[in-house]
């Protein structure tokens, strides 16, 4: 087991968003579905310490993480993609990949090769390896966050919503790719298109008003009658 | 954006630079003395401001706090300021350390008037515990070297205060280079831009502002030692070079170091061509007001617009 969360309880203020889940993650990839205000999010923050978890654990390789601070999570091998990117706006893209690496114990001395991975998966960021980030796309913001999170040669990677923001093609592209990345690393992903993401990962929860509802494969979960009726539009 | 400010900037300049310097070289050179000043007090503020993204209004006092300290170690051991510099800036850095993991990491939660008000009140704390300790009376040390000049045809000038002009250089030179080629300095400049993308790359924000504040600190506490060189120190004398740092470094843009040396070398340079003049020398101080509601007034207008 790489990742699992026990009886995991938070919230804001005295608000409790999640309540008592419990998820697990092995060497495969995994989606995160439900509703907006599900808590998908919340319960990323949770795990990579950007919201402290109010009780119950964490464990990463066996180790619980829960009330640790963000950056040392970021160490011992979880990378996140958050939603809104966190990008490095006045730098580089290739500052903001070397940022990546240069912190995290894993990725040392691999730079070269990491380096070489994510330019084989976004050829685009070759191009524009000098350019400002701030200067980019969403679409090509959104592969720099992705590459900055591949550079830490991370265990465990965490994509909360890839797709928000993008256009449908790449889209596709994005999971493509992703699908390619899972023999390496175990995923993690929130995503609002359900239907795209149940087609690329091995296995799902549901997560509604802060409960795991149902879990299973991800074709199981694609046929479910109340995937079906509430995600799938079917 | 900052870039293409600075080059029109530096462009004005020179066109005035050369005008001056026909007609009245002394402006350019006092002028210039005055902004390497101004420049090297300010930069080590803008440089928290960049990135631990709090107004120290304590600035000027960690200043005059480094002074006296400097005036204590050369009394009693007899050294130069020069050398004392090194002592000096090692004991406001662990000042800087201590004031930052004490208080302001503290208030780097809560809303941005706790950290003014906070700051205020060490700059308060600290400029009445140099008048307990000091008293209000005027210390000073004076050094030959100080009087060093140079005639040039009927020109004669004092040289000595170009010695700022090459510490402020050297700081924006030794920071650029700092924040763009070390790893150190990119994480800094990182956490200076995104906190929170910071952390989940694994970069330390707390350690990462702590070693900027003690940096800065360490900056400011060597200029006070330079600064006794020149100056009689009492424990008032920081409070104006905290307004003026601040202004200078609204003027360039927060963030924009070099931007700093820019607006430095404006502000003296135009307060000296006002000195020039008897008619009008008591209006000199009035330049920089002038300037900062000038330049904040552009700004508000050519935001409006975009």
């Amino acid at each position: 087991m790489i990742l699992e969360t026990k009886n995991l309880t938070c919230g804001y203020g005295k608000l409790p968003v999640l309540r008592d889940v419990n998820i697990h993650i092995g060497a495969e990839s995994v989606a995160l579905i439900g509703p907006n205000g599900a808590g998908k999010t919340t319960l990323i923050n949770a795990i990579t310490g950007l919201v402290r978890p109010w009780g119950g654990s964490v464990l990463f390789d066996g180790r619980d993480l829960a009330g640790q601070a963000t950056h040392q999570i970021a160490r011992a091998g979880i990378a996140l993609v958050p939603q809104e990117r966190e990008l490095f706006p006045g730098m580089t893209v290739a500052d903001n990949l070397a940022l990546g690496a240069a912190y995290i114990p894993r990725a040392q001395g691999q730079e070269e090769r990491l380096l070489d991975q994510v330019i084989r998966l976004f050829p685009i960021l070759k191009e524009r390896y000098r350019q400002i980030v701030g200067t980019m796309s969403g679409g090509q913001q959104r592969m720099v966050a992705i590459a900055r999170a591949l550079m830490a040669n991370p265990k465990l990677l965490i994509l909360d919503e890839p797709s928000l923001g993008l256009q449908p093609s790449i889209v596709s592209e994005v999971f493509d790719r992703l699908s390619e990345l899972k023999k390496d690393v175990a995923i993690l992903v929130t995503e609002q298109n359900v239907k795209e993401s149940l087609r690329s990962v091995d296995r799902g929860y549901v997560l509604e008003n802060g409960v795991v509802v149902l879990e299973g494969a991800a074709a199981d979960l694609a046929k479910d009658p109340h995937v079906e009726a509430s995600y799938l539009g079917l | 954006m900052a870039n293409k400010r600075n080059w029109t900037v530096a462009l004005a300049l020179g066109a005035a630079v050369i005008g001056i310097l026909v007609w009245r070289p002394t402006v350019l050179i006092y002028g210039l003395q005055a902004a390497g000043i101004y420049a090297s007090i300010a930069i080590p503020m803008g440089l928290i401001l960049g990135i631990v993204h709090i107004v120290n209004l304590a600035h000027g006092e960690f200043m005059m706090a480094a002074s006296y300290l400097t005036y204590m170690v050369c009394r009693a051991t007899g050294m130069d300021p020069f050398l004392a510099l090194v002592p000096v800036a090692a004991v406001t850095a662990a000042f800087g350390f201590g004031i930052y993991k004490l208080t302001i990491r503290q208030a780097l939660k809560a809303p941005e008037l706790n950290q003014l008000i906070l700051t205020f009140g060490l700059a308060i704390l600290l400029t009445q515990a140099a008048n307990l300790a000091f008293t209000s009376q005027t210390r000073k040390i004076s050094f030959d070297y100080v009087s060093a000049s140079v005639d040039i045809g009927e020109l004669s000038f004092g040289i000595y205060n170009f010695v700022f002009v090459a510490i402020a250089v050297a700081m924006v030179v030794g920071l650029r280079l700092f924040l763009t080629r070390t790893t150190t300095g990119k994480a800094a400049l990182a956490v200076g831009q995104n906190p929170r993308g910071a952390a989940i790359v694994g970069i330390d924000v707390d350690r990462t502002y702590a070693l900027v504040f003690s940096l800065a600190s360490a900056l400011v506490g060597m200029m006070g030692a330079v600064f006794i060189t020149r100056s009689s120190i009492f424990p008032a004398v920081g409070s104006p070079f905290t307004m003026k740092s601040f202004c200078l470094i609204a003027m360039a843009g927060v963030g924009n170091i070099p931007g700093i040396l820019a607006s430095s070398v404006l502000l003296g340079v135009s307060e000296n061509f006002l000195k020039a003049f008897r008619g009008t020398r008591g209006w000199a101080d009035i330049v920089f007001f002038v300037l900062i509601i000038t330049v904040i007034l552009g700004r508000s207008i050519r935001g409006k617009k975009a």
